[in-house]
């Protein structure tokens, strides 16, 4: 295993890359941030729903050539449309019936997603393909993929525009209030149920926004959702439950320290080193690295 | 207990009445099961495999069977999908060898996967006939007494850039670099073999990395084998990485003059996820309809035709080993599972992928050759006697 530092532009091309990274892993936590937060839903379905983003994406280009950043609300509207009558359907009816049931209902969700999305593109292996896909963008010595550049851009738009949500809306004003203690929030007027659904249908939209940008990154497949839900919960985690800021701020650390193994221990340590800060942190500081909570 | 007494009776009539139906479903029909990648990473080669063993069994029942005991006897072809996961494959290979009472089986694809179910009907003393499994990987788990495979070897495969590097005289400053996934092919292939090969043939290996197989990230491997300026990159990693990789080369500005991706560059989701960024990738194959062998022309029209895909050369491999694997049923004249294997043993033919008998390690080799992505097809460019393309060189700019 090489200890030695390589090159310096490779340490910077890879730490760069890390931090851009990372501003995208911060979108696909958050939707399993806030429904955790907000709903205390485990959804193991997150990493269903990002792939479902990045399928949706992949057709809106395919079937009328949308492009994937274009397109990258349409998408979100489209799985929050899907994700309302699911709520409704099978999480809305286990409302105080403990965390269990609906994170065993998600389980259910996830294989018949994945199964569904077999169905419905096959097994291959896919990519949104667009021109900024796989063009490098030179910055001195340092090289980054021009969509890791845009994916952080749109990322930290979306995670800023989803804190303005929360913390400068009535619907913001109601989703803190659920959050903070749904009984009291019900006693004083605020119907829960309404909340808890458009959190649940604002989540799984952040899930596949992430998706898109995640599938013109790199490749998904039909289960390819496991990966992204374990990266999720390590964000999660190092972010606090449902804190968005932290979540971003944790979504940038786990991508730089991610690439600061790759440097290090080569690449295939990558994932070691984000699931060993994931297990430190919730062992240490299981309310995460970000001390203010912004809900 | 008069009441009692005939209820033992009728119990006993009705599992009586079982048995004898299910003597009967076994005369009527041979079974011969198969577990797949029909999902997961790996379904690009699973959903070839399938079309050809189903093709190569239909065709069978098609002209009347196998004889047996005098009697022609239609064959049935139970297939599960293991999901790309080896453990699943090896309780697919239980359940259709006890559940499903196949007689005889055939493999899955990639050493992870064949091996694992191979154990399972070794164990079982059930023959199992497999393509898609490299050699060396197949040879180097256990003497093998059920199990046996045709397909290429890996030492072919991985000295195949190197000759052909030599055959055409391309000049490089011969830098390699290896970015290799830690399965069993990509450990044999990528920290075996190709460094071995590269040093005998005054190559230096300028960079040289392992990943697990569902890494996604390769940015910093990328970056030093940019950075060592290696004008050979040589990967072995299956269809998800070797897409990712790809892109993240060209987002990283790394264009080597030759680009070999083996395994993942096969199949022809490849080149639909990467369009113009698969032109010139090189990956070692084995088959291609052109080849002079019986029926090779028509299995790939057949497959386009049916499909309205491109056909791939796994669609030869599988089909093959399932000619190999009901020929020796016939052969046998018996679903004996001793008397089939013996009759494997005795295979001296040629089929689609050309000749097969196996040694005495159970393998029966399939010559290598070089394929490149061109435009969306993939071409045969080495050896210069197959070639049914110019060789692209070097790799075009990707941006």
């Amino acid at each position: 295993m090489p200890f030695a530092l390589p090159d310096a532009a490779v340490v910077a091309s890879s730490l760069a890359s890390g931090l851009l990274l990372g501003g995208m892993l911060a979108l696909t936590a958050l939707g399993l941030s806030i429904a955790l937060g907000v709903m205390r839903l485990v959804n193991l379905a997150h990493g269903e729903l990002l792939v479902g983003g990045a399928y949706l994406g992949w057709f809106a280009l395919q079937q009328f050539g949308i492009d994937p950043i274009a397109g990258l609300l349409l998408v979100g509207l489209a799985m929050a449309a899907l994700a309302l009558p699911l709520q409704r359907l099978l999480i809305a009816p286990l409302a105080g019936k403990g965390m269990e049931a609906p994170m065993m209902t998600m389980f259910g969700v996830s294989i018949i997603l994945q199964n569904a999305y077999l169905l419905a593109f096959r097994a291959d292996t896919r990519a949104i393909e667009a021109p900024y896909a796989a063009r490098p963008l030179h910055l001195g010595p340092v090289t980054v993929a021009e969509i890791y550049v845009i994916g952080f851009v749109v990322s930290v738009l979306l995670v800023v525009g989803v804190h303005l949500l929360v913390s400068r809306t009535a619907f913001g004003r109601d989703l803190r209030a659920s959050s903070a203690d749904p009984v009291a929030a019900a006693a004083m007027g605020v119907d829960v149920q309404r909340v808890h659904a458009l959190t649940f249908a604002l989540g799984a939209a952040c899930a596949a926004m992430g998706g898109v940008l995640i599938g013109t990154a790199f490749a998904f497949t039909p289960s390819a959702g496991a990966t992204w839900l374990l990266i999720s919960f390590a964000v999660v985690v190092l972010g606090g439950i449902g804190n968005i800021f932290g979540t971003l701020v944790a979504g940038i650390v786990l991508g730089v320290l991610q690439s600061l193994g790759g440097v290090l221990l080569g690449d295939g340590w990558r994932d070691f080193v984000g699931l060993a800060l994931f297990l430190a942190v919730l062992a240490l500081r299981p309310q995460g690295i970000v001390a203010a909570k912004v809900r | 207990m008069r009441f009692a007494f005939q209820t033992l009776r009728a119990a006993a009539l009705l599992a009586a009445s079982f048995a004898v139906a299910g003597a009967a479903i076994a005369a009527d029909e041979i079974v011969i099961g198969a577990s797949l990648p029909l999902s997961g990473p790996l379904a690009g080669f699973g959903n070839y495999q399938k079309w050809g063993y189903e093709t190569a069994v239909a065709d069978l029942n098609k002209a009347g069977g196998i004889k047996i005991a005098g009697k022609a006897t239609k064959v049935r072809l139970v297939i599960r999908d293991d999901k790309t996961d080896p453990n699943v494959a090896a309780s697919n290979t239980e359940t259709l060898i006890s559940r499903d009472k196949a007689v005889a089986m055939l493999g899955s694809c990639t050493p992870a996967l064949v091996n694992a179910g191979a154990l399972v009907a070794e164990r079982r003393k059930v023959p199992i006939v497999a393509g898609c499994d490299p050699l060396g990987a197949f040879k180097s788990v256990r003497k093998w007494n059920y199990a046996w495979v045709l397909f290429f070897d890996e030492g072919d495969l991985a000295t195949a850039p190197f000759r052909m590097m030599a055959d055409y005289g391309l000049a490089t400053n011969k830098k390699v670099a290896i970015l290799a996934d830690n399965g069993p092919d990509g450990q044999v292939v990528g920290g075996q073999i190709w460094p071995a090969t590269a040093k005998a043939g005054g190559y230096e290996v300028a960079h040289s990395s392992s990943f697990p197989v569902d890494a996604q990230q390769f940015t910093s491997m990328i970056g030093q084998a940019k950075a060592a300026s290696a004008e050979v990159a040589l990967v072995d990693a299956i269809p998800p990485q070797a897409i990712a990789i790809r892109k993240q080369m060209a987002s990283a500005g790394y264009n080597p003059k030759l680009l070999v991706m083996e395994k993942g560059a096969e199949p022809e989701q490849f080149a639909q996820a990467l369009g113009k960024l698969a032109d010139g990738v090189l990956v070692g194959g084995y088959w291609d309809p052109s080849f002079p062998y019986p029926g090779a022309a028509d299995l790939g029209k057949r497959f386009e035709t049916e499909t309205k895909q491109t056909q791939s050369q796994h669609i030869a491999d599988s089909h093959a080993a399932a000619q190999v694997l009901l020929d020796a049923i016939a052969a046998a004249g018996s679903t004996d599972r001793e008397k089939i294997n013996a009759a494997i043993a005795k295979t001296d033919k040629s089929y689609v992928v050309g000749p097969v008998k196996f040694g005495a390690d159970h393998t029966s080799r399939i010559p290598i050759t070089m394929m490149q992505w061109q435009s969306g097809k993939a071409v045969v460019v080495w050896p210069k006697d197959r070639a049914t393309g110019k060789l692209l060189f070097p790799l075009p700019a990707a941006n």
